[in-house]
């Protein structure tokens, strides 16, 4: 096992690796920028180093100097955490050249599941549901309409070069798809200075259901089921639950064996999720994620396992402890992303924490850097806090989520509490009847309506 | 960093003697605590308290100035790091470091080398001085921001 470890991160997902570095007895170095000197993974961890001033790009996504405070702390292994450089193939790539384990899989992996042309094709390939769609580019209107028929309407034109949510225009039948591909045309070479498109089938009111997998260095391969990650405002997720209201255990026990032979036929090794549109019965590949993910503790509470140490295990060589038998699942998991942000503008807000106050007793997991005192910096993400609960049943959750939001305080700053007590009262959320465009238009027309 | 009570009466006294004899620095030491005057072109005089029990007297010639209890890291003069590595002061081991302390330097003029990644990185004076204290060891890690050197 690794002796000591570097933590390539900062936030809440930071203390959340110092704390199962600390209970495997693994002594940690976190690096950081001047912004985050006193963060409070940084006061816990066994050495830290100054890596950069504030920007990202200067500090946490800055791999010359990560590496180079690898080196001076000698440790053994980097872990990257989620986002900034967890999905760079060449940091990753780099990691391994200068002689340290990169906690993560091969860079091999991470290279095809990052593009998302090339993870589709894999997906294919390996037999995983796409969303049906034309084989590339669609030149002209006639090819257009005949991929259209073959797909079924509605489809959806999306520019080649777009993402985030833009750059797509939905073309309800035949009569619409000339003007709708005009459009997106237009669009795309004014946005992105390119005016490619392909066609998709459009979900109209799909779900974000994803499978939380693990492999090991010697071929095995298991899920840990799934999470419903539908709330969603502008592409971000708010509230995740696991496991999700509207799966039964057919439709899941189906899917996530698809999902662990495919990755078994590619030996993918660490943590990763598959994520999906969930639209009438079926699925529909979107991407997959090759690392830890924000909301991996709704999966811990309903199984019991810590992905973290399991991440470290595997990248220490070590095999699976058990097997997919053994892994149990019992009650329901939810949890909800505070950020630091106006809960009904959404307006960052930076700034110092006076009163902080985590709720507590059964059931609940507070998984956060905050304390009295903290200088919430205006530099980075504004995800300041995930609380999570636990129930037998997902109404005992909900029970425990109302009375958890109810007793957290965090003072001197605006936050998204309020939001999300307002969310889960909504009849909707509490029928688990929602959808991925649900909550903004819930946000839109007031809690009331929705 | 502690704050602890100057006696201007002995400061008094050694600026005294500095002018007197001609002398640019003096430094005394009393058990734990130090206490240097110097003329400069800033006001400075560290009271620090510390194991050091040498007197140094330079004979770099400089206009005078009232010296006043800071601390040598805060020093407006302090070159601090802008990269993670090691920091060595001198081309190899064993031979002369580039600079020594009490050292005139110019602008540009490489002051120690930060090695970071196998890669030697210069770092050069941002303009000339004197090199009042050197802050970091040979092989010394150092991070981003950290204090090297004072220079006036």
């Amino acid at each position: 096992m690794f002796e000591k470890i570097l933590i390539a991160n900062r936030g809440e997902i930071a203390l959340r690796i110092h704390r199962a570095c600390r209970e495997m007895g693994i002594q940690t170095v976190a690096v950081h920028s001047t912004a985050d000197s006193d963060a409070m993974h940084v006061r816990l961890a066994d050495e830290s180093v100054c890596i950069g001033p504030p920007s990202p790009r200067e500090s946490y996504l800055n791999i010359a100097a990560i590496l180079s405070a690898a080196s001076i702390t000698g440790v053994d292994a980097i872990h990257p955490g989620v986002g900034f450089l967890s999905e760079n193939a060449a940091f990753a790539e780099i990691v391994e050249e200068h002689g340290f384990t990169f906690i993560g899989p091969s860079q091999e992996h991470i290279r095809v599941m990052g593009d998302k042309v090339s993870a589709k094709q894999q997906a294919i390939a390996l037999g995983i549901p796409v969303v049906p769609g034309s084989e590339g580019a669609i030149t002209n209107d006639v090819e257009a309409l005949r991929v259209a028929k073959e797909i079924g309407y509605p489809v959806l034109v999306k520019a080649s070069a777009g993402g985030g949510g833009r750059g797509m225009k939905v073309a309800e039948d035949a009569n619409h798809l000339s003007e709708a591909l005009a459009m997106c045309r237009n669009e795309a070479r004014v946005s992105f200075g390119d005016d490619r498109v392909y066609l998709e089938k459009f979900l109209a009111h799909p779900r974000h259901i994803e499978i939380q997998v693990l492999g090991d260095q010697h071929g095995n391969v298991v899920h840990f089921g799934e999470r419903d990650c539908s709330l969603q405002r502008r592409h971000q997720k708010v509230l995740e639950e696991a496991p999700s209201p509207v799966l039964n255990s057919k439709a899941r026990n189906s899917i996530c064996k698809l999902v662990t032979d495919a990755l078994r036929k590619i030996k993918y090794a660490s943590c990763g999720t598959i994520e999906f549109l969930y639209e009438n019965n079926e699925f529909y590949f979107i991407e997959m994620n090759t690392r830890l993910q924000v909301e991996h503790p709704v999966t811990e509470m309903i199984t019991g396992i810590d992905l973290v140490r399991e991440q470290l295990q595997v990248a220490a060589g070590a095999p699976l402890e058990f097997t997919q038998m053994d892994i149990e699942f019992t009650g329901h998991a939810i949890e909800c992303r505070i950020t630091a942000e106006h809960p009904e503008t959404f307006a960052p807000s930076p700034g110092r924490i006076t009163d902080y106050h985590a709720p507590g007793g059964l059931g609940v997991r507070v998984d956060s850097a905050l304390y009295s005192g903290y200088q919430v910096p205006p530099y980075y993400d504004s995800l300041i806090s995930k609380l999570i609960v636990f129930g037998t049943t997902r109404n005992e959750a909900i029970m425990r989520l109302h009375r958890s939001l109810d007793e957290y305080v965090i003072g001197g700053i605006e936050t998204t509490i309020p939001l999300h007590q307002k969310l889960v009262r909504d009849p909707t959320f509490i029928d688990g009847s929602y959808d991925i465009n649900w909550l903004e238009s819930w946000l839109e027309n007031g809690p009331a309506h929705g | 960093m502690a704050k602890f009570t100057v006696d201007s009466e002995l400061v008094r006294t050694l600026a005294d003697l500095l002018t007197e004899t001609g002398l640019t620095e003096v430094e005394i030491t009393d058990g734990d605590k130090t206490v240097r005057v110097a003329r400069h072109g800033h006001p400075v005089a560290a009271s620090r308290s510390s194991t050091d029990t040498h007197v140094d007297t330079t004979g770099t010639v400089e206009t005078g100035a009232m010296p006043a209890p800071t601390v040598d890291a805060d020093h407006p003069g302090t070159l601090v790091s802008p990269m993670v590595g090691t920091a060595f002061l001198s081309l190899q081991p064993g031979a002369d470091p580039f600079v020594r302390a009490g050292d005139r330097v110019n602008e540009g003029q490489t002051l120690l080398i930060i090695e970071a990644m196998k890669v030697m990185n210069p770092i050069a004076a941002v303009r000339s001085g004197v090199v009042r204290s050197i802050l970091v060891e040979d092989g010394q890690p150092v991070e981003f921001g950290e204090s090297l050197m004072v220079i006036e």
